[in-house]
């Protein structure tokens, strides 16, 4: 089932997840579990897509399942980020 | 001056509880929700229980459609159980049972809501009884001042304080993390769980649910999937630990989706995705680091969603009821050591949470080993199953020789069932009844039974009736 047009994003926040590349072992764990679908692997990296903010399902499943401690995850601002209507 | 007795980080059910019960016993409370309303960030968890009404009974009484109208009750669930072809090999309607001792538990199973309904709802309870609720306030960071904590500090560098603060800000606890308790859950103490919302006119799910209110779809192809229904919609999700998944998660929720059984029923539900959530569910044998200096986590913070199915509402109301009575005491007493606090861990262990997780490791591990794990068992427990329910429905055979068959079929599996009740099932039902298991396991007392079951099998066979 496509999941796109399934969400609703209050714009506005400042960037809450952050990737530390000295730290990140590539594992994969992170594209693996993203729920959002989030994350990518280039030939030397890990990295988050460009609109996380505006896709993120705030669920913080990469962080806890990075066990390089790669990843670095806050919630959005008071007020923005995702709204579940019918959670 | 931002000063208060108490302040409680999050405005779910569990700091809401938490918020009303503190205002209530006089103390000058504060709670904190990072959303612009309670619930906004909330995905499921809304199946609420009879005994929610059993142990909060002058609030729930209040609970009506006109303040939640996706509120739907219900009597029965249903039990569908998936083979490794993807194919529903048949289900089993449930509704209470004859030993249930509850009386309203005998008529309703569960009421469901959305929580952006219900959450917003227990909170005016708390702002009601005198405590302030801030929305959207992101608290980062809790305040500290000789390495003690006295308050918090949100995103603009706003400071509250207060001597006790609790952490009701669910699975990703900032408040565990600062104040030391945990800084991450181990991989096999959280759950990630998408979820589909459906919507659904209200006449269409009464016609074809009737009174069912949940399902459980017990699979060989995914991790077991619940569907719980509201008055105009549907939840369907999923969820595993962390080390479990080998393919991502949505993956496998699409993969009921996908079903064909499933999309039948969305045809004939005319039901329409509405929305895609995911959250994060701590899923624990055990609580564990609840409290410490100045500090009580609750609800998902502390690790308190049921060890069987992880619901979490109930035990964040029950554990947030506790904290704000422990935290009253500390301010009575202006100890917040952790010594003090851990009157916490007393208070909850004494309550139907602290029973449940008396066997906390045993559950856990039962349901960890059997509808978590689709390729290792459920592969063989829903044919094995079905063998039991359905296999009499075969008229290509006389009945005995096909009694035969299904015992034989039946048997086939035992190299893998009987070290599974070993394993999982022993454990469980020697926890539950520990000292009365020994009473029925008694060599004598089951020699004094034995020989009156054996005289009633015939020693003879029959001779067959011949009419030549």
């Amino acid at each position: 089932m496509k999941s796109n047009g399934l969400t609703k994003h209050i714009p506005g926040t400042k960037d809450f997840i952050f990737i530390d590349q000295n730290k990140c072992n590539r594992c994969g764990q992170c594209i693996l579990v993203c729920v959002a679908n989030l994350w990518r692997k280039n030939d030397i990296t890990i990295s988050i897509s460009e609109d996380y903010k505006e896709r993120c399902l705030e669920c913080a499943a990469c962080y806890q399942v990075c066990e390089a401690d790669a990843i670095e995850f806050h919630y959005p601002s008071g007020g923005t980020g995702i709204i579940y209507e019918k959670g | 001056m931002n000063t208060y007795d108490i302040i409680i980080v999050g405005a779910g059910p569990g700091g809401s509880m938490s918020a009303k019960i503190a205002a209530d016993l006089g103390l000058k409370t504060i709670f904190f929700e990072r959303g612009r309303k309670p619930g906004e960030k909330n995905s499921s968890g809304c199946g609420l229980g009879p005994r929610m009404w059993k142990d909060f009974p002058s609030m729930m009484k209040e609970l009506t459609p006109e303040k939640c109208p996706s509120m739907r009750a219900g009597s029965a669930a249903r039990n569908y159980f998936i083979n490794q072809e993807g194919v529903v090999a048949g289900y089993v309607m449930a509704r209470p049972t004859e030993s249930v001792s509850y009386e309203p538990a005998k008529s309703w199973i569960t009421m469901n809501c959305y929580r952006s309904e219900f959450d917003p709802w227990v909170a005016e309870f708390a702002i009601d009884a005198g405590a302030e609720l801030k929305t959207s306030t992101l608290i980062i960071d809790l305040l500290k001042k000789d390495g003690k904590v006295c308050g918090v500090i949100d995103e603009h560098n706003n400071k509250y304080q207060a001597p006790i603060v609790i952490g009701a800000d669910g699975a990703v606890s900032m408040v565990a993390k600062q104040s030391g308790l945990r800084t991450k859950w181990a991989q096999d103490q959280i759950t990630v769980v998408p979820q589909y919302d459906f919507q659904a006119s209200p006449e269409k799910i009464d016609d074809i649910m009737g009174d069912e209110t949940l399902a459980v779809w017990w699979s060989a192809i995914f991790p077991a999937s619940y569907q719980v229904f509201f008055h105009d919609g549907f939840h369907q999700g999923l969820g595993n630990w962390l080390n479990k998944w080998d393919k991502n998660p949505l993956y496998y929720l699409n993969r009921v989706i996908n079903l064909k059984y499933y999309q039948r029923l969305l045809r004939i539900l005319n039901a329409k995705p509405r929305e895609l959530q995911s959250h994060l569910l701590p899923w624990l044998k055990y609580p564990y680091n609840t409290h410490t200096d100045g500090i009580i986590l609750i609800g998902d913070a502390g690790g308190f969603p049921c060890p069987l199915e992880a619901e979490g509402i109930y035990p964040a109301m029950v554990t947030g009821k506790a904290a704000a009575e422990v935290a009253a005491e500390a301010i009575t007493s202006e100890d917040f050591s952790k010594n003090f606090l851990s009157k916490y861990d007393k208070v909850w262990k004494n309550t139907s949470i602290g029973e449940e997780f008396e066997t906390g490791e045993e559950l856990y591990n039962l349901w960890k080993a059997l509808p978590f794990s689709p390729q290792e068992t459920m592969s063989w427990f829903v044919p094995m199953f079905m063998e039991v329910m359905g296999g009499i429905y075969d008229w290509s055979q006389p009945h005995a020789k096909r009694v035969r068959q299904i015992a034989s079929q039946i048997k086939s599996y035992m190299p893998k069932a009987l070290p599974f009740i070993m394993k999982y099932v022993f454990p469980l039902v020697a926890k539950i009844f520990e000292e009365d298991l020994d009473k029925m396991m008694d060599p004598q007392k089951l020699m004094a039974v034995i020989p009156k079951v054996m005289d009633l099998v015939p020693k003879k066979k029959k001779p067959r009736r011949d009419n030549t």
